[in-house]
This record gives C-alpha cells, sequence and structure tokens, in this order.
C-alpha cells in the first residue's frame, strides 16, 4: 500500500471542523476516501461534501444580507 | 465626525504562511523554489493590481525576504511613485533563505525571538530596508508586537509611527482551532486602533507619558461575536478567513459585506469615526485552492471585498489611508481616554444576541445583554501589567493580557455539578429563591453624556413563586474613571409592600489561558468605616462579610492588580475565598430593596502597587 497525500483543494475533517478544530485530511487513492488522522472520519470527496454543508447548520444567517444596525 | 476609514495593506511575502506546506508538499524544504518565489510575487502583484483597479491606495509592507528581491523592490518603488502607495516594513515574512543562513533558526515570529536577537533582526531588517529604498519606513507590524519590541523600534527608528500590534482574540481558540499548533496566544487587546502603552502593548496609554509613540492597529477586523467564542480565522475582514470558516454557498458570501457594514455602524458608538483594515497574505490565495476552495474562488472573494469597499468609497461611505497617513489621523482626532466602544449583534448565527464591547486605557470589557448585562470579559489595563515576551522570559509564546472575568475560559454563570465561574452579575433572592441575572435575557441601547457612555438595558422580569420584580439595569462609563457604575432600579413588584435582597457579585480568577492559575499570593478584603476583614488565600472556602461596607476588594500581587466593589447605598460587603475545585473568589455587596429603590454600584480597577 502506497502512502497517503494530500488530495485536490486540502479538504478538512468536517468532523473535527464542527468542534472548531481545522485538520486538513490526507487521501488514500487505493480507497478512493480521505480521511482523519486525528478522529475517526473518512469518506469520499462526496461525502466530505455533503458533511460540510451540515458543518454550515449553525449559520443561520449565512446567506442574509443585513444592513440595518439600529438599536 | 463621520468617516469610515479602511487600511488595505499587502505584504510580498516570499515563502508565505501555508504556501511552502501545501505548495510544497511531499517535497523536501526549499525555500528558495523558483515556483515558489514566482508564486508569491505573482499573488502580490495580483492583491495590488485588484486594489489599483479598484482605485485605492494600499501600504506595501515590505518583508525581510522580499527585500532580498529584486523585483518585490522594484515593483514598491514603482507603485509609490505611480498609485502614491504606501511602502512600510513587515517584521512578518522573515523566513527565506538568507534569515536561515544568518540566524540558524527556524522561528519566525518577532516577538517570540530574545530581546537580544529582536533588536539584531530590527536593525538588520530596517538597515535593509534602507539600503533599498533610501529612507527608514513609517510603518511597520507583525501579528503580535510587544512593548519592548515597540519600544526598540520607536528608539532607534523614529519616523515609525504606525503598527499592525496584535490580532484581535488571536489566543488558546486559534491555538486549538490549529491542532494545537499556531502559538499566536495574545488574547486581550482592543478589536481597533489604540495607542499602546509603553508597559503593555495591549493596553492602551493613559497619557503622553505612557504613549509608546505609535498608533496600533489590530490585523483584521473581526467579528466581536464570533471571534470571542470560535476561531478568529474565520470571522474576519479578509475575505479568505470567510472561505475558511465555510460561511459562503455558490460563491457568495453576504455575511462579509455585512461585517463591514456593522464596523460602519460602529461611528454612532464612537463620536462618528469607524475604522476598517483588510490585510490578506499571498499564502491564502494560493495558486492550488485552499480551505476546499479553488484559487479561482479565493481570487473572486479578495476581487469581491475590495469592489464593495470601492462601491462604498463611491458612495461617499469610505476613505482609504495608508496606515501612516492613519496614524496622523488618529493622533488629529482621539484622546489618550476616549473610549472605544462597540454594541455588536449576532449577524450570523440568527440568535439576536447582542454584546457591548468597551475599551479605555484602564479596562476592557465586554457586557452580555443574552445574560442579563453581565459582564463576562474583564482585563484590567489600569494596571499595565508588566509582561514581557519572548526567548529569555517567562512567557515564550503566550503574549495574552491577563484577565480577572472570560467566560469562556473559565465558565461564567454555567458550571459542572459544582463551583463557579468568572461572571459579574446579581442575584436577586426572595423567600429562598434565588434568581440571577444572567438568565433573564434582554437588550440594550447606547447613549452619551458629556463623557459618560451610557448602556441602558431593557427592564426584565423575575417570578417567584408569590412575587414578580421588574428590574432594570444601566451600565455608566465614565471616561477616565478606571470604574464601571451599575445601577439596579426596582420599577415594579406585584406585592409593593414586599422586600428582596439584591447581591451584586463580582466571581474573578486571573489568567491567560482555560486552565487556572496558583492562587495563594491572593488578597481578599471587606472594610466598613471601623473593620476590616480578610481573607489570605488557600483554598479553604471562607468567607466575610462587613455591615455598613465602603468596599470588598482583592488583591492578586501576580498581576500587580486590584479589582474593587462599592455602593453609593449602605450595604454589606463581603469576600468568599474559593476552593481547588473552585479556584475562584467572589467580592459582593448585598441590600434589602423595596418598590422603586435603587442600588449603585462600582467596580473599579487599579494597579496593586
Amino acid at each position: 500500500m502506497a502512502q497517503s497525500g494530500k488530495g485536490r483543494l486540502n479538504y478538512r475533517c468536517p468532523s473535527c471542523f464542527m468542534r472548531d478544530l481545522d485538520i486538513d485530511m490526507f487521501y488514500d487513492k487505493e480507497k478512493d476516501e480521505y480521511y482523519c488522522i486525528r478522529c475517526q472520519y473518512t469518506g469520499n470527496e462526496e461525502d466530505v461534501l455533503k458533511k460540510n454543508e451540515m458543518a454550515r447548520f449553525r449559520y443561520r444567517r449565512m446567506m442574509d444580507r443585513i444592513t440595518e444596525f439600529d438599536d | 465626525m463621520d468617516r469610515f476609514i479602511l487600511n488595505i495593506i499587502h505584504r510580498p511575502e516570499m515563502v508565505p504562511e501555508y504556501a511552502e506546506k501545501v505548495t510544497g508538499h511531499g517535497k523536501e524544504e526549499n525555500l528558495g523554489s523558483e515556483k515558489l518565489l514566482t508564486e508569491s510575487l505573482d499573488i502580490f502583484k495580483t492583491q495590488q493590481e485588484i486594489a489599483h483597479r479598484n482605485g485605492f491606495r494600499t501600504t506595501i509592507q515590505m518583508t525581510y525576504a522580499s527585500l532580498f528581491n529584486e523585483e518585490a523592490v522594484a515593483l514598491a518603488k514603482e507603485h509609490h511613485e505611480t498609485y502614491r502607495d504606501e511602502i512600510g516594513l513587515t517584521l512578518l515574512g522573515l523566513p527565506c533563505e538568507e534569515f536561515r543562513e544568518k540566524y540558524k533558526t527556524k522561528d519566525f515570529c518577532i516577538w517570540m525571538f530574545s530581546m537580544e536577537d529582536k533588536k539584531t533582526i530590527v536593525t538588520d531588517v530596517f538597515e535593509k530596508f534602507y539600503d533599498c529604498f533610501g529612507f527608514y519606513p513609517e510603518s511597520t507590524g507583525s501579528y503580535y508586537m510587544d512593548a519592548d519590541l515597540i519600544h526598540y523600534i520607536k528608539t532607534q527608528y523614529p519616523s515609525v509611527k504606525c503598527a499592525v500590534a496584535t490580532c484581535w482574540e488571536e489566543g488558546p481558540k486559534a491555538y486549538h482551532t490549529c491542532n494545537n499548533s499556531w502559538y499566536t496566544l495574545f488574547d486581550g487587546g482592543p478589536w481597533n486602533p489604540w495607542i499602546p502603552s509603553k508597559a503593555n502593548t495591549h493596553a492602551p496609554a493613559e497619557n503622553e507619558e505612557q504613549d509608546s509613540g505609535i498608533v496600533a492597529i489590530p490585523h483584521l477586523s473581526r467579528d466581536l461575536i464570533a471571534c470571542f467564542d470560535g476561531n478568529g480565522s474565520n470571522f474576519g475582514t479578509h475575505p479568505q478567513n470567510v472561505l475558511r470558516g465555510m460561511i459562503y454557498k455558490d460563491g457568495q458570501y453576504p455575511y462579509l459585506y455585512n461585517l463591514i457594514d456593522q464596523y460602519r455602524s460602529l461611528k454612532k458608538y464612537n463620536r462618528g469615526y469607524a475604522y476598517n483594515m483588510m490585510f490578506v497574505g499571498p499564502g491564502w490565495m494560493n495558486k492550488m485552492g485552499r480551505w476546499e476552495a479553488p484559487y479561482e474562488l479565493l481570487l473572486k472573494s479578495y476581487e469581491d471585498g475590495m469592489a464593495y469597499y470601492a462601491s462604498l468609497r463611491d458612495q461617499g461611505e469610505l476613505e482609504e489611508m495608508t496606515m501612516a497617513e492613519f496614524a496622523d489621523f488618529y493622533r488629529a482626532n482621539k484622546t489618550y481616554t476616549q473610549p472605544e466602544c462597540a454594541l455588536w449583534r449576532d449577524i450570523l448565527y440568527g440568535s439576536k444576541k447582542q454584546l457591548f464591547w468597551y475599551v479605555d486605557p484602564y479596562l476592557r470589557t465586554c457586557v452580555d445583554m443574552n445574560q442579563g448585562g453581565a459582564l463576562v470579559d474583564l482585563r484590567p489595563y489600569a494596571a499595565k501589567i508588566d509582561w514581557p515576551v519572548g526567548i529569555g522570559t517567562k512567557h515564550v509564546q503566550d503574549a495574552s493580557y491577563p484577565f480577572l472575568i472570560q467566560e469562556k475560559y473559565r465558565a461564567g454563570y454555567f458550571t459542572h455539578y459544582a463551583g463557579e465561574g468568572t461572571i459579574k452579575s446579581c442575584k436577586i433572592i426572595y423567600q429562598g429563591e434565588e434568581v440571577d441575572m444572567c438568565l433573564c435575557r434582554t437588550k440594550a441601547k447606547f447613549r452619551e453624556e458629556g463623557d459618560t457612555r451610557i448602556l441602558t438595558l431593557d427592564p426584565v422580569e423575575i417570578e417567584f413563586a408569590d412575587l414578580t420584580v421588574k428590574l432594570q439595569t444601566i451600565f455608566y462609563f465614565e471616561e477616565g474613571s478606571s470604574e464601571i457604575k451599575i445601577q439596579r432600579k426596582i420599577l415594579e413588584m406585584s406585592r409593593p409592600e414586599a422586600e428582596i435582597e439584591i447581591q451584586e457579585y463580582f466571581t474573578g480568577c486571573y489568567g491567560t489561558t482555560e486552565y487556572p492559575e496558583d492562587m495563594t499570593d491572593i488578597i481578599l478584603s471587606c472594610r466598613s468605616t471601623d473593620r476590616e476583614e480578610s481573607i489570605h488565600y488557600a483554598y479553604k472556602c471562607r468567607e466575610a462579610e462587613v455591615e455598613n461596607g465602603v468596599c470588598a476588594e482583592v488583591v492578586i500581587p501576580n498581576i500587580n492588580t486590584k479589582a474593587s466593589v462599592g455602593a453609593k447605598e449602605e450595604v454589606t460587603a463581603y469576600i468568599r475565598e474559593g476552593y481547588a475545585f473552585s479556584p475562584m473568589y467572589t467580592l459582593g455587596l448585598k441590600k434589602r430593596m423595596k418598590n422603586g429603590e435603587v442600588l449603585n454600584t462600582w467596580l473599579k480597577v487599579e494597579r496593586a502597587d
């Protein structure tokens, strides 16, 4: 088994991101999966993107344009 | 005044942070890699082109590495001539082959070097700059500039008048976010520009005598709610920070504009003045992409951010200045004691929370309206804590200004199972029932009367089994007083004859991290006109009180700080020692009160010596 490398775009671990931890994942090309060396997350690119969407749950006003800041 | 001022800063960092790790992954480290140097300079050129295309002047902060690159030096000269960009000098971007060869170290953060090395490096970098440009810079900076470093630079190079001197709330949270590998530990400073004192960079100068000689600006303008609780590097006026935080969808990031606009809105708390700074290092616009974002999005976000600033300028809502120009403006328009205020709203999470941040030369604090106006952060700037940093000092990396209250690190109202957390709040007690104001969510309004900033909270209702009490809190921040006045008014009671007890309390500790410090030198005392009770901290859970109390105070020798509380009315003053599982102290004032009565108390911070 060859060593892992950095995958496309430096995907971070979505599970760690949700606990405010930025950690780049490594890519295992034989299994076509990204994995986190700190926690137990593994997933392919599609799963990473899906979980990244989940991580945005806390940003309820992420897409709102706010222009009023009155007291 | 009605001015929103922007500083745009670019640095030609020949070996950008992150870029070497990303571009060079799987290869031996090579700081002189042609590919890396070319790419780095290309990013700098791109950033400059975007700014100029939008009609902005920038402050070019040359790095040590870039001073060895003829093209980078020529570009800076050309842009200075053509666009009137300021040429400054940053102490970021030290890494390069020349630096490694000369200093035989991989260290790159100027504040972490020994004082001897700081002097040698500053001299080397400034003289190299002079050789390249024929003058000394007016602006400099790093992620953090400690007081001794600023003093040395100002003494040797008096032309320097402005410096990037801290990143707001970049401390243990940033360290944790970076898998405990990013040692930028400097919480506790102002979020907007200030004049650092000679003794401690975070603490603003009270007067000319304490003036370090520079105007400090923060690295980025950061979200005062999101960065207090989360990773600072996700929530700032740095488009790629917003991408790092995943605060975007389909290439759109309205949060970035909301953040800029909220900073603009701070004019109303600061006599018409508001400020923003954007300073994106080249590593954040890496050609290989970063934070799941392809280069195209990294680039687009920078272009969009700059275009938004340009649109504000075109509407007459913004003006850009170089760093040196800003320093002149700041000195001409701010006094030493004038505070910086921000009634900050949640613009991201949808909670409707409000925090009121306040900074003056004597203290920094944060009032949380979501906790009934509890103080959730308190830094005793009046103590001007002597805190040298770098190799050879007690604090090699930890440059944070110590807190007395920090509810995220040392708990606030909520604790697990036992003990107390750091908070300044108030308890209402009636017939065996007790309600803490921390559970009374409210909102606030800001106003000024003369030199006093006033924060008026909407009244809250406290429900006991057979009594409802309507209570209002008002905070008074009198300029130059080194104290906060807090007024609690009983507006209504469902049973007018009822009597309640108010306990105005301050539970504190001291430290810079989540972990407890040694409390054994601490002395607690409470005094009346004819009696004093003291407790020398020994984790014994003791308490003492005096009737007709004049004040209750704590002296913390390790940070040369004294904090005290007192009241205008007749109160009982009390002190409480903590214990090993709850290494805190409490200063309190209690009073029995009836409908319509008012309790006026104060909290003061001072130097202990």
